[in-house]
């Protein structure tokens, strides 16, 4: 090549090589731009993605709070048992350990068969594995002289949720049982880890299912705490990193107790009913009983399908809580509202009399409505009407009453609404309206439906804890609380006071008079528990119909079948002049209602009194 | 060769290339988990590839052209036995055994191939001939299809474009070259069938997100921009990236050695060792444009951007910019016959830009 050409030659390349080393430039900068973008703009993502990889977060359980009584006994505890529990990543050999450890610790072929199924893949990922649940204490003595020969086996105490009463307090307490979505608790942990989870009980990660374990569960359960594993790209736990401790859950004090709520129990025996007792000065719930109960022991760890098939199946239904969801027509025990219905609305005074023919006949279409007492009680005051529990004067009253206003004044007395803060799962029974009874049977309200409610029948209804509550108005003369089971000092809650300013002191002296007549005179209606107790007593019993009959002749045919029987019903407060507690109790088909709810009733008021 | 006493030599080229790869050594001792023995043999590669480097760099480049041809000839050779003999590793044939030393044959046809168009085109007169880029690209072809078809689709492409490099450097007229690109698009459909294997296929579907699969081929690129993010500005420090002491992040010591170097030593670790990078291309580049002839020029020309390519693409695999196609970190990955070419490659380089005898022609 002449020397021009070289020249061209050279200028030629240099260009190309430009270019080409230009190209080559752009794609290291586009490199360079995005190790940029991912290690400085995206830093922080990219940061997090890391530690989600290599940081394996696990809960660890927290001890759920205790219950205890008023007075400060165990209700509900945490009792402690015994589980074996190995690291199979040490265990080189799982037949020869197995072998070795089989004459110290029985073991039984599912508890082999499961242990040997979980094994591998606990083994890979550095987690121990439980070989036995709920040593003896034979089996742990055997262990522990023998433990030096077993360093991959250690034995840890898990704890069961037991109450030294489980069959009083079921209702009540409710059950604890596994949590389908423990998870919630703390939601930076990822819910597939929840599997590894160190837990404390012996039935995993638990929750409460119904009663104060359910209403309170978020107190009692405490907080889970965390530990923090570093594992690699396999899932293998490399070491630890992080160790947060649990925080117990806060125990609850209640105003049960254990005395009385086991007199109830007594003394209902295999009846079907329920009781309530009320501490007139906080609302506190000393009692809440409902019959008949089951084992909440059994039902929180552990009852065999049979067990439960029986008790769904069992015709009392026991799981039913009819202290808080029976509906019952409270009967002659409203006959006291009634009363302040028409004082406060001057349809009637002490001194109104009337005379009982036994019967009232309704001026508008001639029905008769009938009283108890055949024949009827004479001349009667107001005063003579609740102690003998006259019919007749009720229904007149009532047949002047307004019945918007009436079922107002009812629901002031918390009928027909929740009346506990802290009850799991309350009905509200209702207080019947015309406008309820238009949009629920499609037809108009008769002045009759309104004098059947001035002797607490018809389509009124209300719960055991309703009555208890009625009760503890009428004893604290006018003033409610909103009733709670737990004593709680963080929540203060400042009682709702009921009170009618045309409804005088001298009213209430004269009603509280006349409720201890009921029981302490020769003519109440429920003077036969008059000699059960050495204080006095003031209350209402009542019997509730299930069917309307126009006469006793009736009801003796109806008996044959007892669970068409009336209900037996008594609210009660004591001890007079000065009452500190009320108390409802309701019998299901029990009949009389002084006679057969009225002695349950004095027991437990009798137990709350001597247990203070 | 008038004065034997000379020793050629590019005291920048050496001593850049003479940090980078012990620079390697320190990268490859914490993403081998601290595996010694790796780091020792690589280490004993290195020192090999620096002498080898000094040894290839002292000849006159009229010797590399003279034997082109037959070093063309003997790396096809190799190629062929290993296609034919060699061991099958993983599903692919790309080693041939020579006494104790498994060698990758396709790295010698990186260098044999570039040399040889030089040596074939140094002397052509501008614009080249038909017929010359005809036999040119014949060569590529076939060079291409061999290793493609190994299968090793990423130095299959890094070898033709070594080869297309010293084409185009070397004066292929434009219009040509026009006409190839449209060829190549047309034939493309072709090519996906015929030259690749199904997990190439499918690496290259996924990167372009045609298939999804977290766990499958796309993880291994997640993991490494994971680790290569979280190594931000500093980086976690020496042996503490949890990516790849945990093993999060694949082939660490190969292909994905680089993201281990981002996560350990973040962003300013990495500029640091692109700059170096960087450097040496520059210096390549000047070389190239001040060399004594033609052929000397297309030689350097052809196998530092062959070197470039490598590296950025390389990179650009890594950080989540082009497919992974499996394409090592020159001088950092583990590998001894990639390393021994690369020094090869520089002790030619070095060759070529030191020898400045002109002789008439």
């Amino acid at each position: 090549m002449i020397f021009e050409e070289r020249q061209i030659e050279k200028n030629n390349f240099s260009s190309r090589a430009i270019i080409l080393f230009a190209l080559m430039g752009l794609g290291f900068l586009a490199a360079l731009i995005q190790i940029f973008l991912l290690q400085v703009s995206s830093y922080s993502d990219y940061e997090i993605a890391a530690l989600k990889n290599k940081n394996y977060i696990i809960p660890i359980q927290s001890l759920r709070g205790e219950i205890f009584d008023r007075n400060g006994r165990y209700i509900v505890r945490n009792e402690p048992t015994f589980d074996l529990i190995t690291r199979p990543d040490s265990i080189k050999n799982i037949d020869s350990f197995l072998d070795q450890i089989e004459p110290v610790i029985f073991l039984s072929e599912s508890e082999k068969f499961l242990y040997l199924k979980l094994f591998e893949d606990k083994a890979f990922a550095n987690k121990e594995l439980v070989l036995k649940k709920d040593l003896t204490e034979v089996e742990i003595a055997r262990f522990n002289v023998r433990s030096h020969a077993f360093e991959n086996a250690f034995i840890d105490k898990r704890y069961r949720r037991v109450t030294d009463y489980p069959k009083i307090f079921s209702h009540v307490l409710g059950y604890t049982s596994r949590s389908k979505s423990p998870y919630k608790l703390l939601s930076n942990i990822p819910i597939s880890h929840w599997k590894d989870g160190e837990l404390i009980y012996a039935n995993g990660f638990i929750e409460g299912k119904t009663g104060l374990e359910e209403t309170y569960n978020s107190q009692l359960i405490g907080k889970p705490g965390q530990r923090v594993y570093e594992v690699n790209a396999r899932g293998r736990l490399v070491k630890s990193l992080e160790y947060r401790p649990s925080q117990n859950g806060s125990s609850l004090k209640t105003y049960l107790d254990i005395e009385a709520q086991m007199s109830a129990a007594k003394f209902l025996g295999s009846r079907r009913g329920a009781v309530v007792a009320i501490d007139l000065s906080s609302g506190g719930i000393n009692v809440l009983y409902s019959s008949p109960s089951y084992s909440i022991n059994k039902l929180s760890n552990g009852l065999s399908v049979d067990e439960l098939q029986n008790l769904i199946n069992d015709e009392n239904k026991p799981f039913f809580n009819r202290a808080l969801q029976g509906r019952y027509p409270p009967a002659s025990t409203i006959k006291p509202a009634i009363a302040m219905f028409g004082l406060a609305n001057k349809l009637v005074d002490w001194d109104f009399q009337i005379k009982d023919p036994g019967f009232f006949t309704l001026p508008e279409d001639g029905r008769v409505y009938r009283g108890w007492k055949k024949g009827g009680h004479g001349i009667v005051n107001l005063r003579k009407a609740l102690l003998v529990s006259s019919n007749t004067y009720f229904f007149s009253l009532a047949y002047q009453a307004d019945i918007n206003e009436l079922a107002l004044h009812l629901s002031n007395l918390g009928f027909g609404k929740d009346v506990c803060k802290d009850c799991f799962d309350e009905d509200q029974a209702f207080v019947p309206t015309p406008e309820w009874k238009y949009k629920k049977i499609n037809t108009a309200w008769f002045k009759g439906d309104t004098v059947n409610l001035g002797v607490g029948q018809g389509y009124f209804v209300a719960t055991p804890i309703q009555l208890a509550n009625y009760a503890s108005i009428l004893a604290n003369k006018g003033k409610g609380f909103e009733l709670s089971l737990v004593m709680n000092s963080e929540e203060y809650y400042m009682p709702k006071i009921w009170q009618n300013n045309e409804y005088n002191e001298l009213d209430w002296k004269r009603m509280h008079q006349a409720l201890t007549d009921v029981i302490e005179s020769d003519f109440g209606t429920a003077r036969s528990i008059r000699d059960l107790k050495t204080f006095s007593v003031a209350g209402k019993s009542g019997t509730a119909e299930l069917v309307g009959l126009d006469s006793k002749e009736a009801y003796k045919d109806l008996r044959d079948t007892e669970l068409l029987r009336d209900h037996s019903i008594i609210v009660v407060f004591g001890p007079m002049p000065n009452p500190k507690y009320a108390v409802s109790v309701v019998i299901e088909n029990g009949e009389s209602g002084g006679a057969v709810a009225g002695p349950v009733a004095i027991e437990v008021l009798k137990s709350l009194i001597n247990n203070e | 060769m008038s004065k034997l006493s000379k020793i050629f030599f590019d005291p920048y080229l050496f001593f850049s290339i003479f940090l980078i790869s012990f620079l390697g050594l320190f990268f490859l001792y914490s993403a081998s988990n601290g595996d010694t023995s790796i780091v020792l043999k690589q280490f004993i590669f290195v020192v090999l590839g620096l002498i080898l480097m000094l040894l290839v760099s002292q000849p006159d480049p009229d010797l590399f052209r003279r034997y082109a041809l037959l070093f063309l000839i003997f790396s096809f050779l190799l190629l062929g036995v290993t296609v034919l003999f060699g061991p099958e590793i993983n599903g692919a044939k790309r080693w041939v055994r020579i006494g104790s030393f498994s060698i990758q044959s396709s790295e010698f046809l990186k260098l044999a191939l570039p040399v040889f168009l030089a040596s074939f085109l140094h002397s052509k007169r501008l614009p080249i001939q038909p017929k010359e880029v005809i036999i040119s690209l014949l060569i590529i072809g076939t060079a291409f299809i061999v290793i493609a078809k190994q299968p090793d689709l990423g130095t299959g492409l890094i070898v033709a474009l070594s080869g297309l490099f010293v084409l185009f450097l070397s004066g292929l007229s434009w219009g040509f070259m026009g006409g190839s690109l449209a060829l190549l698009i047309i034939s493309s459909p072709f090519l996906w069938n015929v030259l690749l294997q199904p997990f190439q296929r499918q690496r290259i579907a996924t990167f372009f997100g045609i298939d999804s699969d977290p766990l499958g081929a796309g993880w291994n690129i997640i993991q490494s921009k994971i680790a290569i993010g979280s190594g931000g500005l500093f980086g976690k420090g020496f042996g503490e990236g949890s990516q790849t002491q945990l093993n999060f992040l694949p082939e660490t010591e190969t292909d994905f050695i680089f993201s281990v170097i981002g996560e350990e030593f973040g962003f300013f670790g990495v500029l640091l060792l692109l700059s170096i990078y960087l450097f040496i291309l520059m210096r390549c580049f000047y070389l190239s444009l001040n060399a004594r002839d033609r052929f000397c020029r297309l030689v350097i020309g052809g196998i530092s951007l062959t070197f470039a390519a490598n590296l950025i693409i390389s990179l650009c695999m890594v950080v989540g910019l082009l497919p992974v196609v499996g394409m090592p970190l020159p001088f950092i990955s583990k590998g001894g016959s990639a390393l021994l070419s690369l020094f090869l490659a520089f002790g030619i380089i070095t060759s070529m830009g030191t020898h400045k005898k002109f002789l008439p022609q």
